[in-house]
């Protein structure tokens, strides 16, 4: 037994701080559900880089091709705030007909942790579930891994950088036209 | 219904009716694999995702799963991704480099040219007798055609460029870069893949020149998605010079383009990417070295088509590919491609990327309303009441298109169009219905009789 000697693995723990990151990206998921987009607008940093990669099966010895690469390669979402507000204002004419009628949707994320703390950077992790139900009979299921950095401004935070990781390689649906 | 005579009698393009069956039948789809995809050339992918010997891809040869390698001689191989022992696909990673694929399952060995190289129990339990010639991975019949990879599986498909026709130059168009040098493009690494609940031939036929449609891209239109600093999609909408919307179909492949024709030749260049300077100045200069390169082709804009059956194509900086893989009567695999021309500065593969991908497929603004209407579609070809009724192709009907019009360059074999019309859907249907019943059909006989 060499359990005396293993040393124990110290992970950064911020309780209030997660408290707080939790109560944030739980009111996000609810701008999202009820369609409020330009409230879920605000919370972005207008610098945000909003990343969904593709995802490949990939040797076990090469797994640098797992996900394709930020900036540089296809991806589902590689993008900036004008973008998402474009993909907004197209939801809210009533002619964008992949979203018209609006699609049901629920947000949950949950496995949240607070993985790195700076000054002005906060890095967080979860896993995230998002259930879309589409006029009678479709229904999109989403399952996979975020990582978000969030910025602090006053009380609160702005969204820096979302990145996406979906599990699925082939998207196993016909659209994305819900936000993650 | 016989199988032998299925696919007859459901498509009428002289009174412009199509049964609602053919999108949702599942014997006709059996059907359709053996005739029309199995004997066609199919694309399968392009030069630059396997740059390196060794270098290989998944991808798929119509429902046919196939590897596409680069094998130690530079050669591009494409195998059908199936052991010849007991049927397991060997490769399953998406890409890599690899010299051999090992079967899991028994351990059959193919190198990357297909042969088979190693089995277990060679001697012991074949006595060395195994004919390895015989029992490598089926091999496509392989076309290398300006950086585009097409196979088929049909020896006894006439050659690439025959199958293509005068379609031939509007693909090598495509595949230039936007200053005409040939084999211009590279693909932006990873196939976007994903699966949309209709049939197939939705796709095609709304490539091969569906210009009827546009209510389909109103919210996106609204909201503007092209670089122009104008409204709209399209980089060309800025471009004020007059021109004619054509409808240019081959009939005797069943192949149609989407061009525009402008009026007069070496026109000058309105800026079609305002919102960059530094892009918009690299596209001024590729618009005329292009217009010197082309010759009298220079006047067509290529917007983009279908090379029958399932490889569809956007042109006019929309540089993308789609493979409609079908997958039952109304189930279909999309897979894209998504190309930057390969000699530009990086900033213009960068905001061309960034275009493409707010584009195309299930996250694009625009494909995302083509692929809702084509799923609601399906639930027309479904429906027992509504297939008391055709679908309708009636748009334009009634003789209007001219051969090797409104330019004899344009070729012998072309039946030319103009406006918004379904004539270049009629003409896919006509090639269809020819391929399923081995009749020749309609503009076939025309063209004969020219």
């Amino acid at each position: 037994m060499t359990t005396e000697t293993q040393e124990a693995i110290a992970l950064p723990f911020h309780p209030e701080l997660k408290v707080r990151v939790e109560d944030f990206l739980a009111y996000e998921a609810e701008l999202l559900d009820e369609r409020q987009f330009d409230r879920w607008l605000d919370l972005l940093d207008d610098d945000i880089h909003y990343w969904m990669p593709l995802v490949r099966n990939f040797e076990f010895n090469r797994p640098q091709d797992e996900y394709s690469r930020a900036h540089l390669d296809a991806a589902w979402f590689d993008e900036g705030k004008q973008t998402l507000l474009q993909r907004i204002r197209q939801i809210q004419g009533g002619d964008h007909w992949a979203e018209e009628p609006l699609s049901r949707s629920t947000h949950m994320t949950t496995n949240i942790r607070v993985a790195a703390v700076t000054e002005t950077q906060i890095t967080v992790k979860c896993r995230f579930l998002l259930y879309v139900n589409r006029r009678e009979e479709e229904v999109r299921l989403f399952v996979g891994k975020r990582t978000d950095i969030l910025r602090p401004v006053g009380d609160g935070f702005r969204i820096l950088k979302r990145s996406i990781f979906l599990d699925q390689s082939k998207m196993l649906f016909k659209n994305l036209t819900t936000f993650f | 219904m016989n199988h032998d005579t299925l696919g007859s009698g459901l498509v009428d393009t002289r009174a412009g009716l199509v049964d609602r069956a053919i999108f949702s039948d599942q014997q006709i789809y059996e059907k359709e694999m053996e005739t029309v995809f199995r004997k066609s050339w199919l694309f399968v992918g392009h030069e630059s995702q396997i740059p390196n010997n060794g270098d290989y891809f998944l991808s798929q040869a119509g429902r046919e799963p196939v590897v596409v390698t680069r094998d130690q001689s530079g050669e591009v191989n494409v195998l059908l991704n199936l052991c010849t022992h007991r049927g397991m696909p060997v490769c399953r990673y998406d890409k890599g480099n690899a010299k051999r694929f090992t079967c899991p399952y028994h351990g059959w060995t193919f190198s990357n040219n297909g042969e088979l190289s190693g089995v277990p129990l060679n001697t012991e339990g074949y006595g060395g007798k195994l004919e390895r010639s015989r029992w490598g991975l089926i091999r496509a019949r392989v076309a290398r055609y300006y950086g585009s990879i097409w196979a088929t599986f049909d020896e006894a498909a006439p050659s690439f460029e025959a199958f293509l026709g005068d379609m031939g130059w509007w693909l090598r168009e495509f595949m230039m870069g936007p200053d005409g040098e040939d084999d211009g493009l590279e693909v932006i690494d990873g196939i976007l893949k994903c699966e949309i609940p209709s049939n197939w031939k939705f796709g095609a036929e709304n490539a091969a020149g569906d210009l009827y449609h546009d209510v389909s891209h109103k919210s996106v239109q609204r909201v503007g998605l092209a670089l122009t600093g104008l409204r709209g999609r399209h980089t060309w909408d800025a471009d004020k010079n007059k021109f004619r919307m054509l409808n240019i179909t081959f009939p005797a492949g069943g192949h149609a383009v989407r061009g525009n024709l402008y009026e007069h030749a070496m026109r000058e260049y309105f800026s079609q990417w305002g919102a960059n300077p530094e892009v918009d100045e690299y596209f001024r200069d590729a618009h005329y070295a292009r217009q010197k390169r082309v010759g009298e082709r220079e006047r067509l804009l290529n917007r983009g088509g279908v090379v029958f059956p399932n490889f569809v194509y956007n042109a006019a900086n929309r540089t993308s590919v789609t493979t409609w893989i079908p997958r039952a009567p109304g189930r279909t695999e999309v897979w894209k491609w998504v190309f930057v021309p390969k000699n530009a500065p990086q900033v213009v593969k960068d905001v061309m990327r960034n275009y493409l991908l707010r584009y195309t497929g299930p996250a694009g603004m625009v494909e995302q309303d083509d692929f809702e209407n084509w799923g609601s579609a399906q639930v027309g070809a479904e429906s027992v009441l509504a297939r008391r009724l055709p679908m309708n192709y009636q748009l334009r009907l009634g003789g209007e298109a001219k051969w090797a019009w409104p330019e004899p360059w344009i070729g012998a074999g072309a039946l030319v169009d103009e406006g918004v019309s379904e004539h270049a859907q009629r003409i896919f249907y006509d090639r269809w219905s020819e391929m399923m019943t081995g009749q020749p059909r309609p503009f076939r006989r025309e063209a004969a009789a020219e």
